[in-house]
């Protein structure tokens, strides 16, 4: 339950932040234990994420906290990047293209959250955006984990806070709100996506080298 | 010529008997029998504060010739109420299905219309010819952030109403229950049942939409259910059941991630194994001085009264098992 999501969630931060010397940890992870660590990790944001969301949408206020809230889509929301596919064309991603998908959308929608951070009125808010933002960040660094460890390159992205081009900032705060509203849509929709992304993925690794990780950590 | 007539019960019915002046003598007949005059204003007959027994068949005939003037066949209903909708992915990622019906009947016939909206998009929800009041709808793209919208509009010669549902693609994912659950005692062991079961065989897909499950099961006798989550596999050995008590055991499926649980499945009864009694009909009256009554239901000491010191060869072994049987028998009496 949530307490092993916590827990393998710890273990990947520790492992693959950059910043904490736990070299070991990164070098022994098999392919097979990262997709595992990384389906848990986007099980525990996901959970996460209900939590920040009903709080964030509740500080925007109606009627972007309203349950049955539906606006359409405006155009200026596409550059959020979304999580719906062709249902044959999902199916047929060969692995590489599946990680790359999830990982730019996570750098992205990372960036994105981090100006949101910035900006946000409250206190409560905005630890709760930072700490989400961390954990995001594990996120993304899991799945290059995975990458690297399968031979795949990294998709080359914006390294820092994306300016987007050509898109001016919300010309009201009406405009905003609807930005920050589907914001949290998308990533809502991209944890729930990843699941199945990374159950995919788990069918491909053989069995064995999960069982042997398991065996050498005493499970 | 004929017509048929729909009217609100409770209504008041004036019928005119065709072009006939109102002054004009005419006789009514309800089904073949005839109307008596009371019920009459002139040649207009009048039903007041109508029920469901008045529809039939009303003809007005002319006073002396007796020709058919006019025909109509009276239907008393009601206007629809609003219809109840339930949309449901039971086959997720495939698509969805919708049903409806009314909460109370209309005794009239009802006409349904459904609309399937995608943020800018309508889409056509198939009707299925069985069960009636149903279509589907196949999913074109996967993980939409945009909600779906269905109306439906049920329409009837004395109204209409509808009513509409809202919600995402994750939402209303709900498998149908597992199949084909079985469950066995397992030989030698006393407290264990082995059960087993499939995917329901509507879910396409389990490979990469997994799904989980819930096991519950109790004694017949006990109301308390025990349960157990499990997250892959589609068996499981329950290893703490009281011995010699009839279990009733039922599973519920759930996609891994997303949706809610399944209904129960089918109840499946098992037993767990017990050994064949061999002196019973001799230890009768040995367990009569040593039968306990308890009011509380305890899992029968199948070994206890043997363990004091008892040498053990085969013969005396039976023996305590047979007592140990009966005891167990006796203190299921007092419960």
């Amino acid at each position: 339950g949530d307490s092993w999501g916590i827990f393998t969630f710890l273990c990947a931060a520790l492992c693959n932040l950059p910043a904490l010397p736990a070299l070991n940890c990164s070098e022994e992870l098999g392919a097979g234990q990262s997709i595992q660590q990384t389906y848990d990790l986007t099980r525990y944001l996901e959970h996460q994420l209900r939590t920040l969301a009903g709080t964030y949408l509740n500080y925007l206020g109606p009627p972007f906290n309203e349950p049955d809230f539906n606006p359409p889509r405006l155009a200026r929301a596409e550059r959020v990047p979304s999580a719906t596919v062709d249902l044959d064309l999902w199916r047929g991603l060969t692995d590489n293209a599946r990680l790359a998908a999830n990982y730019r959308a996570y750098s992205r929608l990372l960036c994105y959250l981090r100006v949101l951070d910035g900006q946000v009125g409250t206190a409560e808010l905005r630890h709760r955006l930072a700490h989400f933002c961390a954990s995001l960040q594990g996120l993304v660094l899991s799945i290059g984990g995975v990458m690297s460890s399968l031979g795949y390159p990294l998709p080359a992205g914006p390294a820092g806070p994306p300016t987007p081009p050509g898109a001016p900032a919300a010309p009201n705060d009406f405009l905003k709100k609807m930005d920050d509203f589907w914001l949290l849509k998308e990533l809502q929709t991209w944890l729930w996506r990843s699941a199945k992304d990374f159950n995919r993925l788990k069918k491909k690794v053989p069995p064995a080298v999960v069982t042997l990780r398991l065996e050498a950590r005493g499970f | 010529d004929s017509h048929i007539q729909y009217e609100r019960v409770g209504a008041d019915v004036t019928m005119k008997c065709g072009s006939m002046d109102w002054d004009a003598a005419v006789t009514w007949t309800a089904n073949g029998t005839d109307i008596d005059e009371s019920h009459l204003n002139g040649s207009y007959l009048i039903l007041k504060n109508v029920d469901l027994s008045q529809s039939g068949q009303y003809s007005c005939y002319e006073g002396s010739s007796w020709h058919l003037k006019y025909q109509t066949s009276l239907r008393v209903g009601t206007p629809p109420k609003e219809p109840v909708l339930m949309c449901r992915s039971n086959n997720y990622p495939k698509g969805f299905y919708c049903s409806w019906h009314l909460p109370t009947p209309t005794y009239i016939p009802n006409s349904f219309n459904i609309s399937v909206i995608h943020g800018t998009k309508d889409m056509v929800c198939e009707k299925d010819a069985v069960p009636k009041n149903r279509c589907h709808i196949r999913y074109l793209q996967l993980f939409s952030t945009v909600k779906y919208k269905v109306t439906l509009t049920v329409t009837n010669p004395l109204g209409k109403n509808f009513t509409t549902l809202t919600f995402d693609e994750f939402a209303i994912v709900k498998p149908d229950p597992p199949e084909s659950v079985v469950a066995k005692p397992v030989p030698n062991n006393p407290r264990r049942l082995e059960v087993s079961w499939q995917n329901p065989s509507s879910w396409p897909d389990p490979d990469s939409f997994p799904l989980k499950f819930f096991l519950r099961y109790r004694p017949l006798i006990l109301d308390q259910w025990q349960h157990v989550e499990l997250s892959d596999g589609t068996s499981h050995t329950i290893t703490d059941a009281y011995a010699g008590k009839e279990y009733i055991i039922q599973v519920a499926a759930k996609d891994n991630d997303i949706g809610t649980w399944s209904d129960w499945s089918v109840a499946v009864h098992a037993t767990p194994w017990t050994e064949e009694p061999k002196h019973l009909t001799t230890e009768a009256q040995i367990t009569e001085t040593t039968s306990a009554s308890t009011s509380s239901f305890m899992a029968p000491p199948t070994t206890k009264i043997c363990d004091k010191g008892a040498v053990v060869g085969s013969g005396a072994m039976a023996v305590c098992w047979t007592a140990g049987l009966v005891v167990a028998a006796y203190s299921v009496l007092f419960i």
